[in-house]
């Protein structure tokens, strides 16, 4: 039998964690009740969550070209996570209906 | 857990290892069968949705949606020359078409636009197919999908099919990348006939186009309201980043998945941004070097092809030692004729031009 | 390892699955289009995952393609007039 060693333990660890951002995520999406707060929470969510999973994949990457391609992919994903957010949260808070549409 | 599994298993070494092996090798196939059955299932809702959905914008991004799972499934296919394909035409064209094409028929003000379907007016009889022709055509269509399944399933594998006869003379092709291969020197006339599709689509889009003035860029670029912040930092890490990509892929389609209309995609992709941001402005007539990019692509490709005729024995053949920079020359010049026309597409204008402030 | 990585791709796109249901109950046109932003990174997370446990290393391009053309999308939905109802 094969052993686990620590750097398989990490990225168990990091995969797991990054599993179970994405989860928050998804009920965050769900169970929140106006748009920002939605977008609060999946927008931090899932980036936590996509980090930590390639952090994850980069301890078991083949190369080093592989490991620099999962951290670019990383960032930009940052980078379009960033701005999309942005750019809906200013649309909704033009169109007023995250705040209006709130339940009591 | 799966190691504990594997290890409560052992108690004579030999046939514990085995078994433990083959444990793991039917969790894997059965986690791999629930991965394509929700695949599969999600799929066939989404497109369930899109197609039945009483709300255009939610069949919209059920749509977009739609383009995602179909990437995940051509990868679960190993195609990843078809799932770049769908990742680049979907996340960069479609999704901004089908919001643009939705701008236009909602118009400006939130009301119909000029644009809108046409609504029958109210004692008109329903334009809806009765039930029983539904039912009807819906049995038939399920009868012939059956039929065809039937005959499929029966099938004797054949001994040579196209793709193992590819596959057996990839080396003499000049790539390494049987799809590229295949594209750009087994079945080229095939490769040319696309791009010629891809040019009468933008000629027949250009005489029924009319309006240049819903693709562009939203409220926020009137002079009353600025920019969004964070919008121009955005195009300053993607364009070139979208530049590079398109090179790399161009490159890699010689020795793994990649191609010129992957790149193509990609460089479309970066003209829609540009338009979408105001950067790009619309233009009547396309200039010259517009021109000559739209056409350049079929031009060299055919001539080349001719040229074959002469220098290799046959048309669209290429010398001996020559096809591995014939193809990459051909490739090249095709990714800026297939992204050419894909951006004037989504713009629905003959050319571009750089917007001056 | 690739057990791990096919059990988590079914994970996420469990999780994608049931998100679709902000997707069809809205309310607003902004709720869709912000679950469907959140597809887009879990579907890189499954890419990337599936390259790992197919040994298909073409797919983290894929993923690459979708997160540099995550915004294009963003960008085209902001330009919608303000007033609009979101059907």
């Amino acid at each position: 039998m094969e052993t686990i060693d620590l750097i398989d333990l990490v990225s168990i660890g990091l995969l797991l964690l990054g599993a179970l951002f994405f989860l928050t995520g998804t009920v965050g999406l769900l169970r929140f009740n106006n748009c920002f707060a939605r977008l609060h929470a999946l927008t931090k969510a899932d980036n936590v969550g996509l980090g930590c999973i390639a952090l994850g994949l980069m301890l078991q990457a083949e190369s080093g070209w592989a490991v620099a391609k999962i951290a670019l992919i990383w960032a930009l994903a940052q980078l379009a996570a960033t701005v999309s957010a942005h750019l809906i949260a200013r649309f909704s808070l033009r169109l007023g209906g995250g705040v209006r549409r709130m339940p009591p | 857990m799966i190691r504990a599994l594997a290890d409560d298993a052992v108690s004579g070494a030999a046939t514990g290892a085995a078994t433990g092996a083959a444990t793991d090798l039917e969790i894997a196939a059965l986690l791999w069968w629930a991965f394509d059955g929700l695949l599969a299932l999600g799929l066939l809702g989404l497109a369930y949705q899109v197609v039945a959905g009483r709300q255009l914008f939610r069949s919209v991004v059920l749509f977009i949606i739609y383009g995602l799972l179909m990437a995940v499934a051509w990868a679960r296919l190993a195609a990843p020359d078809l799932a770049l394909a769908e990742a680049a035409i979907g996340a960069g064209l479609t999704g901004a078409l089908l919001l643009s094409a939705y701008r236009n028929l909602i118009g400006t003000d939130g009301e119909e636009g000029p644009h809108a379907p046409i609504t029958p007016p109210a004692g008109a009889p329903p334009m809806t197919v009765p039930r029983w022709a539904a039912l009807f055509a819906a049995a038939l269509a399920g009868l012939l999908v059956a039929g065809i399944g039937w005959v499929a399933v029966g099938l004797q594998p054949p001994e040579q099919t196209a793709g193992r006869l590819a596959l057996e003379q990839l080396a003499e092709s000049g790539v390494e990348n049987p799809v590229t291969a295949v594209l750009l020197n087994f079945r080229s006339i095939d490769t040319i006939g696309e791009v010629v599709v891809l040019f009468v689509a933008f000629l027949a889009a250009r005489v029924v186009a009319q309006e240049l003035d819903h693709a562009g860029p939203g409220d926020w670029l009137r002079a009353s309201q600025r920019e969004p912040l964070l919008v121009g930092p955005l195009i300053a890490f993607i364009a070139p980043m979208a530049v590079l990509v398109t090179g790399y892929l161009l490159w890699a389609g010689g020795h793994q998945p990649g191609g010129a209309f992957q790149a193509g995609a990609v460089l479309a992709a970066l003209a829609v941004l540009l338009r979408l941001t105001g950067r790009l402005r619309p233009r009547l007539e396309p200039t010259l070097l517009e021109r000559s990019v739209l056409v350049g692509g079929v031009v060299l490709f055919s001539a080349i092809g001719l040229a074959g005729a002469g220098l290799a024995g046959a048309v669209l053949e290429y010398p001996p030692g020559w096809d591995y920079r014939l193809i990459l020359l051909i490739e090249t010049v095709l990714t800026l004729s297939i992204a050419l026309p894909l951006a004037l597409l989504f713009s629905g204008s003959g050319g571009l031009r750089q917007e001056v402030r | 390892m690739t057990l791990l990585y096919t059990g988590l791709a079914v994970f996420l796109l469990l999780n994608l699955l049931v998100g679709l249901m902000r997707v069809y109950f809205g309310p607003t046109a902004a709720d869709r289009m912000l679950a469907a932003l959140l597809f887009g990174t879990t579907t890189v997370a499954v890419l990337l995952l599936l390259a790992e446990a197919m040994a298909l290393s073409a797919l983290r391009d894929v993923a690459l393609l979708f997160t540099l053309l995550a915004a294009v999308v963003a960008l085209a939905f902001t330009r919608l007039p303000r007033r609009f109802k979101g059907r």
